[in-house]
């Protein structure tokens, strides 16, 4: 995936940022879940793996971005607008550039989501 | 309690008259599902306000507009309405929601109690060395009871729970949220009543035909009545001889019961030692007398059905009589 | 094809109208249902997707009685109307019934029916896939559903928690058995379903239906579809466990060895909770082509449904532990499933705004489709509001497993799914019947539904708040809910007696009621060609499309298909043909002669169905035998109907487009299924690999200290034959194409063999260091993915010598070679899963 030059979107670009959500799901969940899983202390804090989360969701949220930025650039270039039924590749393209566009917006929101468990919960509890 | 939570239970007291048990979430008596109660009377108002809004502006859009809007309207509506207020309101109730939690799970500053949840009933076994945490398998030893559960008042008192069967859950709503007994595992809950009284219990996840009977109650006490309990418990049957003690333990009762201080000493069923001074007989399905020792003892299938307790009808009427009064004495 | 001006309707020989009557025979004895007892072996899109359609309503109805029975028990304290056993099975089968015979089934029905319609294709690429589904639907489906006149349903609950039903003391009989082999054999189905339409909305558009074309139907069909790929394969891995515990003794689920009973739930709610969504989804599109016909313009945030349907399917998968609040896991991890829970609410209220948007911006026809519509946004947002409420722990910690959560999901549900599905009905009736539904009587059962669904599960909030739990019995006076249940009792007759109308309005007599008139709702999308009544070829020839609603859109569209002066307007061969498009601009790639009718699927589900239900009574011998004949019933069908060599290389479709009849690799139909299929079958054999892992993360020490692995070298032989196995289908590929034709039929012996040394070397390692699968969970698990591996091997074995026999026969040549690429794709999967399993199993307790 080129992130500055143009590119050809595709169903594989189109899922590249609900993707990424997945995994920051998964890591974050799996990461706690073998944190807390001897679970004989409960009330030990779990610093490490929270700053883990925290530095793997900088990194998801910034892949992110790159996606939606790249996104935002080929849909302006490709005139932009909401309108993208017509009959030419220029409107398909735009079509899953804005789509990528808002699947990139909502994971982003997503993985903020994910992210306030790690804000609140300081042990296994 | 909070001010919405005041408002609430006052709503609810006038508009639920006659519908509350000792059983329900409406009428809260601890920490938990006090916290929990404004946070479902605060959710079901903002709840309706939107749907009440969704459904208007849907009647509006389909019934009662003069012309159709234009497309950037539209689009207005999608962004407004169908992201960014949903994303606003949910991320502020995520994080409420989040930090209650720690505050609930707080540790327990009060005593420690096992629940064994076995089907069809709870043993409990107080005065348990409980460490925090998940461990296999339930603390031994302690003071045996079954099916009630004395708490102290104005403390934070630890439940551990498992099960030697399969999978329940243990639910007292007015004191708190349920929490699974798991076989090979030990949960905890914590509760902490406001007031005291008397609170039922319920199984919550189905765990077989008897599941609907596996009640108990949850007895809330000041704190020096717990000890005086706790102690009383620990004591040897009231009674250890007579006719109904020998019949006990001849027709082979003691094979499952045990009563402390009499041959009796079969583990698989409740601790019978005390069994008079609780409120209820077979898991909270019918008050202690002597007539229902009686019927339950003819026809446990009857009474509960699915009860892995055997009928024991085929025994003398006088027999059964002088068993149920002995019982009855246990106090 | 990027020159719109080739599309432009013409052909001169269609404006003769003896040329037209010709083509039309031609056509109509092609695509001709067969008559008579032969009518049960038709494949066809329209046939199939008609009785899979009605065996999932005739499902639904059943369901809904048991669903009255329980109301009936329930509708007055300390009742005693039916048995606490009979009431366990009732409640049990009720749910199984719903979720899996009728929620998913209906989908995939309606999508079999519709999809074609909608993308102007003939058929899907697979029809007697298709029909295997459904004869495995009805095998499964009724005897499921049949166990309960025996006394023999399970009665544990559709989730089926374990140890409850896995050890014979609690439930003894072969309830769990029925309901574990019974609904996998379904789950196979669904399986196939999802192969059939995600190969079909990808590859099976019209010529010019780029993806911004798309309709949404096709959408949220791919979404979905895709949600099942990865939905389904873990609960096919939790049966695995699950029956190897109830049948062998394995002791996957039994804490004193090893096991834990919280495994089954991670497994169930991982396939569980996307289940939700894909019942919601496929509903809320046929929502998504309403709201546009009775709102008279396109739809309006196209993208925005787009984002919907794709964001909730990934999301959907972050769910599964919100069902699992009250086990005791630490507050961390609820956290991250509470967060999730409250974020797929987004998409879902962008679809809600999407159509509120679209009505708000068109003018708006009212007809009883939309009726109903209405009532499910109602009803639905209800249950999303609560769906909010319970997704915060705290608030579940109460709700769970008690009433509320009864009446949340049914809103959910009724309101997600069972309204948007009337709604359906009544909209797409014509489609089927070429006439409509009463609007009087439509009316009326909508009322009905509408007041008796909300008098039904109202009050069910109060009454599990108000302390009643889940699945009892009785429940005692003194908890006060008494007058509650009563409602609901009474307001689910009233919503019985809804369904009841619709199903009267289906069923009543005609006489000799008139068609409705070609497209009687006016609407825009590509399904409404269809003449009424419809005839069997679905669309007169298969149209160009240059937008989303060509009937709207494209001028003088119906005449120009109607005259055959699209692609494909004649059967001149006598064979089922369609047109293979490419992914993302439709540009048309192949013409695709689809299979005919055939007992072959049937019988094959047949033997299918048989093994699941003599190895439910332990009957082993029939159980061997059974396997064996629907191996060799599905082979045959493979050898007769697939990759069968046209006549020709290539033929002109019209408009002077010449397109080839025969394409291998990855631009064949067969590939996408089989990659897509492996796909599925990589994510059951993550899910035991989880397994693994699961046990390795709650054990201090696993394996444990005391027992011996499978050891090094047995699995490393294994590893090393297997690659061989891997090299030479691999091999076998690449030289047939190059027509080394002697050495690829050397290659494909030579694999087959190795394939089977390479099973038998990898099975002997955990055989010959005596790990006993029933004394720990390790070496039940140890067994479980070595034997899962082995068995891909022999499959592979025999794909081998199936392709070999190809070769000999003449079937396959260098030209033609779809059987030796599709089996070198199956052998890629195969050598990941060797890799997994060898690396888990030899090599990391050695690094551990």
């Amino acid at each position: 995936m080129q992130v500055f030059g143009k590119t050809q979107d595709n169903l594989w670009t189109l899922v590249a940022a609900p993707t990424i959500w997945g995994f920051h799901f998964l890591f974050s969940y799996f990461l706690a879940a073998y944190r807390c899983a001897p679970n004989d202390d409960i009330f030990n804090t779990i610093g490490g793996t929270r700053a883990a989360i925290a530095g793997v969701t900088a990194v998801c949220l910034l892949l992110i971005l790159l996606i939606a930025r790249r996104a935002w650039r080929e849909w302006r270039a490709d005139g932009g607008g909401y309108s993208n039924n017509q009959d030419t590749p220029e409107a398909r393209e735009r079509f899953l550039e804005f789509s990528t566009l808002l699947l990139a917006a909502l994971s982003f929101a997503a993985v903020v989501f994910e992210t306030l468990p790690v804000l609140v919960f300081w042990d296994c509890r | 309690m909070t001010r919405p939570g005041t408002i609430a239970a006052g709503l609810s007291g006038a508009v639920l008259t006659g519908c509350q048990g000792a059983q329900s979430a409406f009428d809260p008596a601890g920490v938990e599902a006090e916290r929990v109660l404004t946070l479902f009377w605060i959710m079901l108002a903002g709840g309706t306000a939107i749907w009440i809004v969704v459904i208007g502006v849907s009647y509006y859009a389909a019934r009662g507009k003069s012309g159709p809007y234009s497309d950037r309207s539209g689009i207005r509506l999608i962004v407004w309405g169908g992201c960014v207020f949903p994303a606003v309101v949910l991320a502020g109730l995520l994080w409420w929601g989040l930090t209650m939690m720690p505050e609930l799970r707080r540790a327990a500053d009060g005593p420690t109690i096992a629940v064994s949840a076995e089907r069809f009933w709870w043993r409990v076994a107080y005065a348990v060395e409980g460490e925090p945490g998940v461990i296999r398998n339930l603390p031994r030893g302690g003071v045996p009871s079954a099916n009630e559960i004395w708490i102290p008042l104005g403390k934070r008192t630890e439940i551990l729970l498992s099960s030697p069967d399969v999978i329940h859950s243990f639910w007292v709503p007015p004191l708190a949220g349920k929490m699974d007994a798991i076989p090979g595992r030990v949960n905890r809950l914590v509760l902490e009543p406001t007031r005291p009284g008397v609170f039922n219990g319920a199984c919550a996840e189905y765990c077989g035909t008897a599941h609907t009977y596996m009640g108990f109650r949850v007895v809330v006490v000041p704190e020096a009545e717990f000890e005086a309990y706790v102690a009383s418990q620990a004591l040897p049957a009231a009674t250890t001889d007579g006719s109904g003690a020998r019949l006990f333990v001849q027709n082979g009762c003691a094979a499952c019961h045990t009563v402390r201080g009499t041959a009796a000493d079969g583990d698989v069923g409740p601790d019978l030692t005390h069994v008079a001074s609780r409120r209820t007989i077979a898991a909270g399905l019918l008050p202690t007398t002597v007539e229902n020792f009686a019927a339950f003892i003819r026809s446990a299938e009857h009474i509960k059905p699915g009860v892995e307790m055997p009928a024991f009808g085929i025994l003398p009427e006088e027999e059964i009589t002088a068993i149920a009064q002995w019982l009855g004495k246990l106090e | 094809m990027t020159d719109t001006t080739d599309r432009t309707p013409t052909g001169p020989d269609q404006d003769d109208e003896a040329v037209r009557r010709a083509q039309e025979a031609r056509l109509r004895e092609v695509w001709a249902a067969p008559k008579g007892w032969r009518y049960w072996s038709a494949v066809n899109n329209t046939e199939v997707g008609i009785w899979y359609t009605a065996l999932s309503f005739i499902f639904m109805l059943s369901a809904g009685v048991l669903a009255l029975i329980v109301r009936a028990q329930l509708a007055v304290p300390e009742n005693d109307l039916v048995t606490p056993d009979f009431y366990n099975q009732a409640f049990t089968l009720h749910g199984t019934a719903m979720m899996f015979l009728f929620a998913v089934p209906i989908f995939e029905a309606v999508a079999i029916i519709l999809l074609p319609q909608l993308l102007g294709a003939r058929d899907l690429p697979f029809p007697r896939l298709s029909a295997f589904g459904f004869w495995c639907f009805l095998i499964g489906g009724v005897f499921v559903m049949g166990s309960i006149f025996f006394g023999q349903a399970p009665s544990s609950g559709w989730f089926m928690y374990p140890p409850l039903t896995t050890e014979e003391e609690f439930t003894p009989g072969y309830g769990p058995d029925i309901w574990l082999l019974g609904l996998s054999f379904i789950e196979v189905a669904s399986l196939a379903a999802a192969v059939e339409l995600i190969v079909g909305t990808l590859k099976c558009r019209p010529p010019g239906m780029r993806l911004n074309l798309m309709p949404l139907y096709a959408w949220y069909v791919l979404v979905v579809a895709g949600m099942i790929l990865f939905a389904f394969p873990p609960l096919i891995a939790g049966d695995i466990l699950f029956e190897l515990e109830r049948l062998f003794d394995w002791p996957f689920f039994d804490p004193s060895r090893g096991g834990d009973p919280v495994l089954w739930q991670h497994l169930f709610w991982i396939f569980g909770h996307p289940e939700v969504y894909i019942v919601f989804l496929p509903a809320i599109a046929l929502v998504a082509m309403i709201v546009p016909t009775f709102a008279q313009r396109p739809i309006l945030g196209y993208s925005w449904i787009v984002l919907a349907a794709v964001g909730t399917g990934f999301i959907s998968f972050g769910l599964w532990v919100h069902h699992m609040y009250t086990t005791g896991l630490p507050s961390i991890s609820l956290g991250f499933f509470s967060a999730a829970s409250e974020a797929v609410a987004i998409p879902t209220g962008v679809q809600i705004f999407v159509f509120i948007a679209t009505l708000l911006t068109g003018r708006v026809i009212h007809s009883v489709p939309m009726l109903f519509v209405s009532g499910a946004l109602a009803n639905f947002v209800i249950g999303g509001l609560t769906g909010v409420m319970v997704a915060l722990a705290p608030f579940d910690w109460q709700a769970h497993d008690t009433y509320f959560v009864v009446a949340h999901l049914h809103y959910v549900l009724i309101g997600g799914m069972l309204f948007p599905v009337a709604a359906g009905v009544y909209y797409y009736w014509p489609l089927v019947s070429g006439r409509k539904l009463s609007d009087r009587l439509g009316r009326i059962a909508f009322w009905m539904m509408f007041a008796g669904f909300n008098l039904a599960f109202l009050p069910m909030h109060y009454s599990g708040l108000a302390g009643m739990p889940r699945r009892v019995w009785t429940y005692p006076e003194s908890l006060g809910v008494g007058t509650a249940n009563m409602i609901s009792s009474v307001g689910a007759f009233v919503f019985a007696a809804g369904i009841l109308i619709i199903v009267w309005d289906v069923l009543r007599p005609r006489g000799n009621e008139p068609y409705a008139k070609r497209n009687p709702w006016n609407a825009g999308t590509l399904e409404w060609l269809v003449e009424m009544p419809g005839e069997s070829w679905g669309v007169r020839s298969i149209p160009a499309v240059t937008s989303r609603y060509p009937i709207w859109e494209q001028p003088n569209f119906i005449d120009d298909v109607d005259n055959g002066r699209f692609y494909l307007s004649d059967a001149a061969e006598m064979k089922r043909e369609t047109i293979i498009t490419s992914v993302l601009d439709g540009k048309p790639l192949q013409c695709l002669r689809v299979p005919g009718p055939s007992f072959m699927p049937m019988i094959a589900a047949v033997f299918t169905g048989a093994m699941f239900i003599f190895a439910t009574f332990h009957w082993w011998a029939a159980t061997i035998v059974a396997m064996g004949l629907s191996t060799i019933s599905i082979m045959v069908w493979l050898w007769r109907g697939t990759a069968v060599i046209p006549e020709k290389p290539e033929k002109d479709v019209g408009l002077g487009l010449k397109l080839p009849l025969y394409k291998s690799g990855p631009h064949s139909v067969g590939w996408w299924a089989m990659f897509i299929m492996m796909m599925g079958d990589a994510t059951a054999f993550l899910g035991l690999v989880f397994g693994y892992y699961y046990f390795f993360t709650i054990h201090a020490d696993f394996p444990p200290p005391s027992t011996v692995g499978p050891g090094v070298l047995w699995p490393t032989v294994a590893f090393g034959l297997f690659a061989v196995a891997w090299a030479t289908a691999f091999g076998a590929r690449l030289s047939n194409q190059a027509g080394r034709i002697g050495r690829a039929r050397v290659l494909m012996a030579a694999g087959a063999l190795v394939a089977l040394a390479a099973s038998a070397a990898l099975l002997w390692g955990p055989y010959v260091t005596g790990l006993r699968p029933t004394a720990h969970v390790y070496p039940a698990t140890v067994w479980v993915i070595t034997i899962w591996t082995a068995a891909h091997g022999v499959a592979g074995s025999l794909m081998l010598g199936y392709c070999l026999a190809r070769s000999l026969a003449g079937r396959m040549t260098p030209a033609h070679d779809i059987d030796i690429f599709n089996v070198a794709l199956y052998w890629h999967f195969v050598g990941l899963t060797v890799i997994v399993t060898v690396g888990t199993l030899a090599y990391l307790p050695v690094l551990m």
